[in-house]
C-alpha cells in the first residue's frame, strides 16, 4: 500500500486552499480601496489592463496600494507563524512573536535611529534590525547553554528583557520633544505606510525560505508538544530542532518588523483562532498561518487606511481592538 | 545471549550527587522487568539512561546486543519505547493523532502517514481497548484513559522494548490492573520486553518475571521475586517494618505494611 | 517665397511658446536647500504643500490659486482650510497626493518623511525641499519658492519688508540698556521651553531679551523650582489653549509673589503660531515680543 494517507494531505491542501482564496480576496479589497474613492469598476478594469499604464488610477493601484497590500500579507504571515512557533516551543498558549526580547530590543534600535536623523529605509531598520538581534543574543546568553531546553529560562529572560527595554523606550520618548517623536510613535504603533515594491521584495525574499523551514520543521513541533523528552524518544533531535525553529524565527520576526514596526496582536490571536477551526497539528498549522494570518492583516491594514476621515490609523491599533474581543470570545469558548 | 538489555557498572550523577553506582543487570528478551525501590533510589535515572535520554557518567549499555552508542535516533526510536511518568496535554490532539506520533520514527520529516500507518495505530488503539475514544481530545479522558493512550503510541512505535516510568501511580484500582495486564499482553501476545519502574510491591510481585531492587544508586538485589521479595531486604531498601508471605493467590509473594500499633519489636 | 518662410519661422519661434503657455512640462533643473537637484516645471500649476508653513509662505507669495493641496494643519490663512488635505507633515498620505496630480511637491526638512520623497520622485513628481530654521533661512526660503512660483517681485518685496522691521527692531533695542530675562513656556505640563537652536530663542535675543532657557537641548523641561531659581523677569506662555487655562498656569505662577515676573505683573499668554512656524508671520511674533519684552518701545513698533 502506497497511497499516502489522504486525510492530512486533504486537510493541508484545503485549508491552504479555502485560505489561499480569502488572502486573494482580501489583497484585491485592499488595492481596490484606498484614501481616494476609486469605483470598484475602475479598479477592475485596470487590473485587466483595459486602462492605459500611465494613469494615475494605475499609478495608485501598482505603485502605492499593491506594495501595502503585499507587505501587509506578508507581515501577518510572519507574525502569525511566529506566534506559532513560540507557542509550541515555549508549550505556553500566550507566546507571541515580540515575547524573546524583539519588541523591546528593534523598538531602542529603531529609536535610536530615528534620533540619529536616518530615514526609514534602510537607516532605521537596519537598527531596528540589528536592535532586536542583540536582545536575542543576550537573551541566549542569559539563558545559557543546556537550560535553553528549559522553557521557563527563556521565557522569564525575554519578559525581563521586554520590560527593561520599555522602560528605556520611555525614557527616550519623553526626552524627544520634536518632530521625530511623531516618527517614534508611529512606529512603535506599527505603520506599513513607507514600502515599495523593492523593499516589500526584499523582505519576501528573506521571508519565504523561513516559511518553508518552518513548514519542514511542522512534524517535530507537534511532537515537542508532547514533552522534550518525550519527542526525543520519538527520534527527534531536540537540541538542533529547537535552536533552529528559535533561530529561524527570531530572524523572521525581526526582519518584519525592522520593516513596518511592532504590529501587535497578530501573533498572539491567530494561532488560536486557527487552531479552533483546524485542529492542532502544525503541518496544517503553518500554512493555515502563512495565508490566514496574512489574509487578517490585509483586512486590517485596509480598515486602518479607509476607516479614519483624515489620514490613517495605525495597523496595530485594528488589531488590537478587532484581535482582543476575539482572543477573549475564543478563550470562552474554549474552556467549554 | 539473548538479551535485550544489558547494563554494566552504570553511574551517574548530577553535579556533586552521585545518583547510580556501579548498577549492572540483564533483561532477557521477553521479559517482564520490573525496578522497585524508594523515592531516591535512581530509578527514575535509570530509566533515563536506558532509554536514551541521559547519557551516564561511566558504565555500558546495550540494547539488543549492541551498544546504545551505535543506535542513531530514529532507529533508537524504532527499537525502545519510553511512556513518561507525566504526559502533557495542553494542545488538543485527538487520541488517533496522538497515537499516530508514534509512527514519526518510520516516517520522513514532515511524518506524512500512509495507509499501513494508520492501519498500525488503529491496531494499537484496539488493543487497549480505546476505540469508542478515538476521535476524542485527549484533555476530555480520565487519567488511566490518558494513560492508556500514551501507551497505544508507544504500540505504534512497534518497539522491542516498551519503558514504563510509573505507569500505575495516581490511577484508579481497577486501572492499575488493567495496564499491568495490558503490560502482559504486549509481552506474550507482541513479544515485546517491558521494562517498568514501579512503587507498588505488590503489583510487581505479582506480575514481574524478574525485579531489581535499588536503593541509593545501588543494586541492592535482583533476580525473580522469591528471591527478591523478603523481608530482609525490603527493609533494608525501605526502612520499615514489613511482613513478607505468600499471596493468597498463589505463585507470588506479598508484602504488607505493619503499622505501629501491631509492630511485635520496639 | 524666401521672406514668407522667414516669417513663418519667426512666427512659429514667437506664437508658439505663448500658445503653449498653459502646458508647465517645460523643465529646468534647479538644486535645493538641501542640495538636491530638482527638476522643476517652469510654471507649476499644480502645487501640492507638504508643511502648514510652506502654505504660509505660498499664499503670503499672493500663489495660492497654484495649491491644489495642503496638509492637515495648514490653517492660515483662512483659504488653506478649504483646499484638500493630504494628511499630516509627520504622516503624508501618498495615495492623496498622486491623486491631485501635482507638477511640483514643496517639503521641508524638518518633519517630512525622507521616503516620502524618493517614493514621489519615483512616480516622476519633482519634490523640492526647504530648510528654514532661522529668519535668514526663511526668509531665503520665501525667495526661493517666489522664483520656483514665478513670483520673484512679490518674493523680493515680501523679503524686504521683513528685512526691514527685524532691522528697525534692531536698532531700537541696540539703544536700550538693560535685557529682561525672558522665560517663554511652550508646556504647560511638563513645563517646557526652547533652547538656542529654536526660532523662539533667535527671536528673544533679537528682541533685547535674555533667554532663560538658552542651552543645547532644543526642548529643555524645567521644574517648577528651576524656573524660581532663574528668576524670570517676564514669563510669556504661548499656546493654542483657550484663556480659562492661560489663567490656571498664571495662578499658579502668582504662587511665588518673590519672582521679578509675578512682582510685576508680566506674564503673558501668546498665540503660538506666531513663533513656531517658519513664516513671515515669525516678524510678527518678534515685534510681538518686542512690545512685550521692551514696553517703552511700543509707540515705535507697529
Amino acid at each position: 500500500m502506497n497511497t499516502k494517507a489522504p486525510f492530512l494531505i486533504k486537510r493541508v491542501v484545503t485549508a491552504s486552499s479555502l485560505l489561499l482564496l480569502l488572502l486573494g480576496f482580501a489583497m484585491v479589497l485592499g488595492i481596490s480601496m484606498g484614501s481616494t474613492d476609486s469605483g470598484i469598476k475602475d479598479v477592475f478594469q485596470n487590473l485587466l489592463g483595459t486602462k492605459e499604464p500611465e494613469s494615475m488610477l494605475y499609478t495608485i493601484i501598482w505603485k502605492i496600494r499593491f506594495p501595502r497590500v503585499l507587505l501587509a500579507a506578508l507581515v501577518g504571515a510572519a507574525l502569525s507563524l511566529g506566534g506559532l512557533v513560540f507557542q509550541a516551543l515555549l508549550r505556553n498558549p500566550l507566546a507571541e512573536p515580540y515575547i524573546l526580547g524583539i519588541s523591546g530590543g528593534s523598538a531602542i534600535g529603531a529609536i535610536i535611529g530615528i534620533l540619529m536623523g536616518f530615514s526609514r529605509f534602510p537607516g532605521v531598520s537596519l537598527t531596528a534590525f540589528t536592535g532586536s538581534i542583540a536582545t536575542l543574543l543576550l537573551i541566549l546568553a542569559m539563558s545559557s547553554g543546556q537550560t535553553i531546553l528549559k522553557k521557563d529560562a527563556l521565557l522569564l529572560s525575554g519578559v525581563m528583557v521586554n520590560a527593561f527595554c520599555a522602560a528605556v523606550i520611555m525614557f527616550l520618548v519623553s526626552m524627544t520633544q520634536d518632530s521625530r517623536l511623531h516618527n517614534i510613535i508611529f512606529w512603535l504603533m506599527g505603520d506599513l505606510s513607507m514600502v515599495d515594491m523593492k523593499h516589500v521584495g526584499i523582505l519576501a525574499a528573506t521571508l519565504l525560505p523561513c516559511f518553508f523551514l518552518v513548514f519542514w520543521l511542522s512534524n517535530p513541533m507537534n511532537l515537542l508538544l508532547l514533552g522534550k523528552e518525550m519527542a526525543q524518544t520519538l527520534g527527534v533531535n531536540i537540541k538542533v530542532v529547537t535552536f533552529t525553529l528559535l533561530i529561524v524565527t527570531s530572524f523572521m520576526v525581526s526582519a518584519t518588523v525592522s520593516y513596518c514596526g511592532l504590529v501587535g496582536f497578530v501573533g498572539l490571536v491567530m494561532p488560536h483562532l486557527l487552531r479552533l477551526v483546524f485542529g492542532p497539528d502544525h503541518r496544517v498549522l503553518v500554512p493555515a498561518c502563512v495565508f490566514g494570518g496574512g489574509t487578517y492583516m490585509v483586512f486590517c491594514d485596509l480598515l486602518a487606511r479607509t476607516l479614519p476621515e483624515q489620514g490613517e490609523m495605525p495597523a496595530g491599533v485594528i488589531t488590537a481592538i478587532i484581535g482582543a474581543p476575539l482572543f477573549i470570545y475564543l478563550l470562552k469558548r474554549s474552556s467549554r | 545471549m539473548n538479551m535485550a538489555i544489558t547494563a554494566k557498572n552504570l553511574s551517574h550523577s548530577f553535579g556533586e550527587d552521585l545518583v547510580l553506582r556501579n548498577v549492572s543487570f540483564q533483561v532477557p528478551k521477553r521479559d517482564f522487568f520490573i525496578i522497585i525501590g524508594p523515592n531516591g533510589s535512581g530509578k527514575t535515572t535509570l530509566m533515563k539512561i536506558i532509554s536514551g535520554l541521559l547519557k551516564p557518567r561511566n558504565g555500558g549499555l546495550k540494547i539488543l546486543n549492541r551498544s546504545i552508542d551505535q543506535y542513531h535516533r530514529k532507529a533508537l526510536a524504532r527499537t525502545i519505547a519510553y511512556v513518561p511518568q507525566m504526559t502533557f496535554a495542553d494542545f488538543p490532539f485527538t487520541v488517533t493523532e496522538i497515537v499516530l506520533m508514534g509512527r514519526s520514527p518510520y516516517l520522513g520529516m514532515l511524518g506524512l502517514e500512509e495507509e499501513n500507518d494508520l492501519e498500525i495505530a488503529n491496531q494499537a488503539i484496539a488493543f487497549t481497548g480505546l476505540e469508542n475514544l478515538a476521535h476524542r481530545k485527549l484533555d476530555q479522558l480520565s487519567g488511566g484513559e490518558q494513560q492508556r493512550v500514551f501507551i497505544a503510541r508507544a504500540i505504534c512505535q512497534e518497539p522491542d522494548i516498551i519503558l514504563l516510568d510509573e505507569p500505575t501511580a495516581s490511577l484508579d484500582l481497577a486501572y492499575q490492573v488493567r495496564i499491568m495486564d495490558l503490560m502482559e499482553q504486549l509481552k506474550t501476545e507482541k513479544g515485546i520486553t517491558v521494562v517498568m519502574v514501579s512503587h507498588d510491591v505488590n503489583l510487581a510481585a505479582m506480575y514481574a518475571d524478574h525485579l531489581l531492587l535499588l536503593h541509593n544508586g545501588q543494586v541492592l538485589c535482583q533476580g525473580l521475586p522469591d528471591e527478591v521479595i523478603t523481608y530482609q531486604t525490603l527493609e533494608a531498601a525501605y526502612g520499615c517494618t514489613l511482613l513478607v508471605d505468600e499471596s493468597p493467590l498463589g505463585k507470588s509473594p506479598r508484602v504488607t505494611l505493619v503499622p505501629r500499633k501491631y509492630s511485635i519489636r520496639e | 517665397m524666401i521672406k514668407f518662410r522667414y516669417i513663418t519661422i519667426v512666427f512659429m519661434m514667437t506664437v508658439l511658446p505663448l500658445i503653449s503657455e498653459g502646458s508647465p512640462s517645460v523643465a529646468k533643473t534647479i538644486t535645493d536647500q538641501l542640495g538636491r537637484h530638482v527638476a522643476v516645471p517652469d510654471k507649476p500649476q499644480r502645487v501640492v504643500s507638504l508643511a502648514p508653513s510652506i502654505t504660509e509662505i505660498v499664499f503670503a507669495l499672493d500663489q495660492g490659486h497654484r495649491l491644489q493641496g495642503v496638509t492637515t494643519y495648514s490653517d492660515f490663512p483662512p483659504e488653506a482650510v478649504k483646499l484638500p488635505k493630504v494628511g499630516s507633515y509627520v504622516h503624508l498620505d501618498l495615495e492623496k497626493i498622486v491623486a491631485l496630480k501635482p507638477d511640483l511637491c514643496i517639503a521641508i526638512k524638518d518633519g517630512n518623511p525622507r521616503v516620502i520623497a524618493q517614493r514621489l520622485e519615483s512616480l516622476k513628481i519633482p519634490v523640492y525641499a526647504v530648510d528654514p530654521n532661522n529668519l535668514e533661512t526663511i526668509m531665503k526660503t520665501v525667495l526661493e519658492i517666489g522664483t520656483l512660483l514665478n513670483a520673484k517681485d512679490r518674493a523680493n518685496q515680501l523679503v524686504q519688508n521683513m528685512d526691514l522691521r527685524i532691522q528697525k527692531v534692531k536698532s531700537l533695542v541696540a539703544k536700550t540698556t538693560h535685557r529682561p530675562r525672558v522665560f517663554l513656556q511652550i508646556g504647560v505640563s511638563p513645563i517646557v521651553s526652547a533652547g538656542t537652536h529654536t526660532f523662539i530663542h533667535e527671536l528673544i535675543v533679537i528682541a533685547g531679551g535674555t533667554n532663560l532657557a538658552a542651552g543645547p537641548i532644543p526642548y529643555p523641561r524645567f521644574s517648577r523650582e528651576k524656573v524660581l531659581a532663574l528668576s524670570p523677569e517676564i514669563i510669556i506662555i504661548t499656546s493654542m489653549a483657550r484663556s480659562a487655562i492661560f489663567e490656571k498656569v498664571k495662578a499658579e505662577w502668582e504662587k511665588w509673589p518673590n519672582m521679578p515676573a509675578v512682582r510685576n505683573r508680566r506674564i503673558f499668554v501668546e498665540d503660538s503660531n506666531f513663533f513656531d512656524r517658519p513664516t513671515p508671520r515669525l516678524v510678527d511674533g518678534l515685534e510681538l515680543l518686542t512690545r512685550l519684552i521692551h514696553p517703552e518701545l511700543i509707540d515705535k513698533i507697529q
